[in-house]
């Protein structure tokens, strides 16, 4: 089955492939399927040999009992297999749709698909050729064979009764002859046998003879018959015949062609056996019409058992043709779902922003180019990032030393310029001391009073410097935001004739966690700038909203706005639009912001002026 | 699935068909070490059965006889079991009906009857005939012999093999080792 994992993509592509190398990937791709299809041949081919050799085989082996109960419980068990892999396929797919897996509605529909092709075919088959096999059956057993068979099976017993009935009269009409004759007189057998010569020839018999007890008395045979010697009927035979009179058949004695019909009648002692050599073609013919007979019904005393191994043998085949085509049907919907599953999961992952995702999915067709073209397009997305996130990076540190430069100038200006007042103060009173100047004394008042105010400007550049390079970490604590920005609010009120300070938070945006002190100087700094680019009339507003996941602080003015290309550096240290100042209050907003795990963005206001939008954690 | 298996459980029960025949008659008696059994089978060679044998398949009844310590309610009172089984062939040509007896697959006798009324009677009568062998190993106490018969097989819904067994019937009760006759 085809696998996921995160492996670098390969160098070469699916086109790229040898012969070889896809017939080797197809063999391993495939073993299962191969195997399986190569397993069925191998099955069916035996089945189909067994059902040539059965033919040949008799009836009785074909029905029976310990066969019918193997294939039965065969099917038992196959009827298991193909429910067990048909519902827990089904079971997966309904519990993948359950949990919304990405692809599992178009897997369900694709394995149902193929399970549906290969079921309703094979069930359709079943049924029809099941209904054909039980008509067969029946017809088979009532066609006029039967009846023919069953008379012809009558006229061959009615034929040997009546030769068995013929031979029993004869013997019983020697046994009548023979009464006057005294058996125990010796004087009296030559006798005894011209009588049963004179019998033989009347009566048309092969052979006569008589017995007292065991003992044979006397005895002729026909000589045309060929029958060389009296045959020995048996101590049971003469028994029964002594008791009730009895007629057998019995193969003729050796070299003798027929078959003879024995009968035998006791009577005061004697006991008279008759015998009819039997025409050994009509023997056999009679023979094979009681035998054929016989076969037919056995056949017809097997046809039960003999339907229900057809139909359990044909059963057998057809849930292995089911388990088979159901199993290949649900192989092949995977070889399907799982690429296009994993390049809808890959899809995700890339959304999200994962381009090391890569998808491995081994498949030879259009599928695979799929996947080799998706990793790809991945591969280059990631190198694409990769070469912006180079070129940001050099932009931005090409902007910082941009922005260094411009800090720097603007600190040796900022530093310059009480430094000039400072130089010519002391250049001034120099040159008053120098002169002599009466008015030195004024000099130095005025001279050293320019001098202490610019150092205290000096001073107050260094102090607010050292505070940037020195802002301690938030401490968040829960703030009536509504009272931080009213009591922020006040210090602007009436500051500029004709510009209107106003304040708008919702009760849900209190409390909030914040370092309340931090986020009173980044409203001071916001509003310094916007009360400062505001011309009367004008308005400047501070908002606050919030909803499940980000609290929002806006600071809107209708003032003269930034324009667009100053935006980017807006939040860098020392920049500055005012040409004067230090240029560190954006960038104390900023990491205040960001120090609160916060964002911050400018864009224009409505219809004119500025807004200034912080986001922060709404926790 | 569960409706798939208790489909299969009703087929596996169905496999299990009992017949209208019924084993009466029987009766367990010592001759010396030997257990003799004897019974009659009644209802056993219906219709089926006899076409069976009238067309000359060999047809079989199967005894299964099975010796029992007289315990209710106790769990393994079976102390050993055998099988006798009956044969019966026909020969159409000669008119005759050979029967075969088997106990555990071994032929014990052989005879040949050329009556129905005879065949009927080696098949479903049993005289008598010695079963089990006790001895040292056999426990004391009152045994008893249960019985039934196995008349081949039938067809459930034309393709499900069912076997056609008798209920099992027991025998009277009989002490081992006897009790010496009082003087």
């Amino acid at each position: 089955m085809a696998g996921l994992e995160q492996v670098p993509v390969p160098a070469t592509g699916t086109l790229a492939v040898s012969l070889r190398e896809r017939t080797e990937r197809l063999l391993r791709n495939h073993r299962f399927l191969l195997g399986g299809l190569a397993a069925l041949l191998l099955l069916f081919t035996l089945l189909f040999y067994l059902s040539q050799r059965g033919r040949d085989l008799p009836a009785a082996l074909v029905t029976n009992k310990v066969l019918l109960f193997v294939l039965w419980y065969a099917n038992v068990i196959l009827i298991l297999v193909v429910a067990f892999v048909l519902l827990r396929n089904l079971i997966k797919l309904l519990v993948e749709r359950r949990h919304r897996i990405l692809g599992s509605n178009f897997k369900f529909k694709l394995v149902a698909t193929y399970v549906g092709l290969s079921l309703i075919p094979v069930l359709i088959l079943f049924f029809i050729a099941m209904e054909l096999l039980r008509g067969s059956f029946d017809r088979w057993f009532n066609t006029p064979l039967a009846p023919a068979l069953e008379r012809g099976n009558a006229v061959a017993q009615a034929f040997y009764d009546r030769l068995e009935n013929t031979a029993l009269r004869d013997a019983s009409r020697t046994l009548g002859e023979v009464r006057g004759i005294d058996l125990a007189q010796a004087e009296e057998r030559p006798r005894l046998t011209r009588r049963l010569q004179e019998l033989l020839a009347e009566l048309d018999l092969d052979l006569l003879a008589v017995y007292e007890g065991d003992e044979l008395i006397g005895a002729v045979v026909d000589s045309q018959s060929g029958i060389p010697d009296l045959p020995e009927p048996g101590r049971d035979f003469l028994a029964e015949a002594a008791r009730e009179g009895r007629a057998v058949r019995m193969d003729a004695p050796a070299g003798v062609p027929g078959r003879l019909v024995l009968a035998a009648v006791s009577g005061s002692g004697a006991t008279v056996v008759a015998g009819t050599l039997l025409d050994p073609v009509v023997a056999d013919q009679t023979d094979q019409l009681v035998r054929d007979f016989q076969s037919y019904r056995q056949l017809e005393v097997q046809k039960d058992d003999l339907r229900a191994s057809h139909i359990l043998l044909f059963v057998m085949v057809t849930l292995l043709v089911l388990l088979g085509s159901s199993w290949a049907g649900l192989y092949l919907a995977r070889q399907v779902t799982v690429p296009i599953q994993a390049l809808a999961e890959g899809t995700r992952a890339i959304s999200g922003g994962d381009l090391s995702h890569r998808v491995v999915v081994e498949a030879d067709d259009e599928l695979g180019v799929l996947v080799d073209s998706f990793n790809r397009m991945t591969a280059e997305l990631a190198s694409n990032k990769e070469a912006l996130e180079r070129s940001n990076r050099e932009l931005v540190e090409a902007q910082r030393l941009a922005a260094w430069n411009e800090a720097a100038r603007r600190i040796a200006h900022e530093i310059k310029n009480p430094l000039t007042p400072i130089r010519l103060s002391a250049e001034r009173l120099l040159r008053k001391h120098q002169q002599h100047d009466p008015e030195l004394g004024k000099a130095i008042e005025e001279g050293v009073e320019i001098i202490v105010r610019e150092v205290v400007t000096l001073q107050g550049m260094v102090d607010e410097f050292s505070r940037y390079a020195r802002m301690p970490r938030p401490q968040p604590a829960p703030v009536d935001l509504s009272r931080l920005v009213g009591d922020t609010l006040s210090l602007y009120r009436d500051l500029k004739p004709g510009v209107a300070v106003e304040g708008d938070v919702e009760e849900a945006a209190s409390p909030a966690m914040l370092d309340a002190e931090q986020m009173r100087r980044a409203l001071i700094n916001l509003l310094d700038n916007a009360v400062e680019a505001t011309e009367a009339p004008g308005r400047v507003t501070v908002s606050a909203t919030r909803d499940n996941s980000h609290l929002r602080i806006r600071v809107a003015d209708t003032g003269r706005g930034i324009p667009a290309e100053s935006r980017e550096k807006l939040f860098l240290p020392y920049y500055s639009t005012k040409g004067r100042g230090t240029g560190l209050g954006l960038a104390i907003v900023h990491r205040i912001v960001t120090d609160h795990q916060g964002t911050i963005r400018v864009e224009d206001n409505v219809p004119r002026g500025t807004v200034f939008t912080v986001e922060l954690p709404a926790g | 699935m569960r409706t798939a298996l208790a489909l299969l459980g009703l087929l596996a029960l169905a496999s299990q068909a009992r017949a209208e025949a019924d084993i009466k008659d029987l009766r367990a008696t010592l001759d010396g070490d030997r257990v003799l059994a004897t019974f009659t089978l009644t209802g056993g060679l219906d219709g089926r059965l006899s076409q069976r044998i009238d067309s000359g398949l060999p047809t079989s009844i199967l005894y299964e006889i099975e010796l029992h310590k007289d315990r209710k309610r106790w769990y393994d009172n079976r102390l050993d079991r055998a099988t006798l089984e009956v044969v019966a062939v026909h020969d159409a040509v000669a008119r005759t009906y050979t029967v075969h007896l088997k106990l555990d697959g071994e032929l014990v006798e052989s005879r040949t009857v050329r009556e129905r009324e005879a065949l009927d009677a080696a098949m479903t009568r049993i005289e008598g005939v010695p079963v089990f062998t006790l001895g040292e190993g056999t426990p004391r106490g009152r045994l008893l012999i249960k019985v039934r018969a196995e008349l081949g097989s039938r067809t459930i819904l034309s393709f499900i093999p069912a076997a056609i067994r008798t209920e099992w019937r027991d025998s009277n009760k009989f002490r081992y080792p006897p009790r010496a006759p009082s003087p």
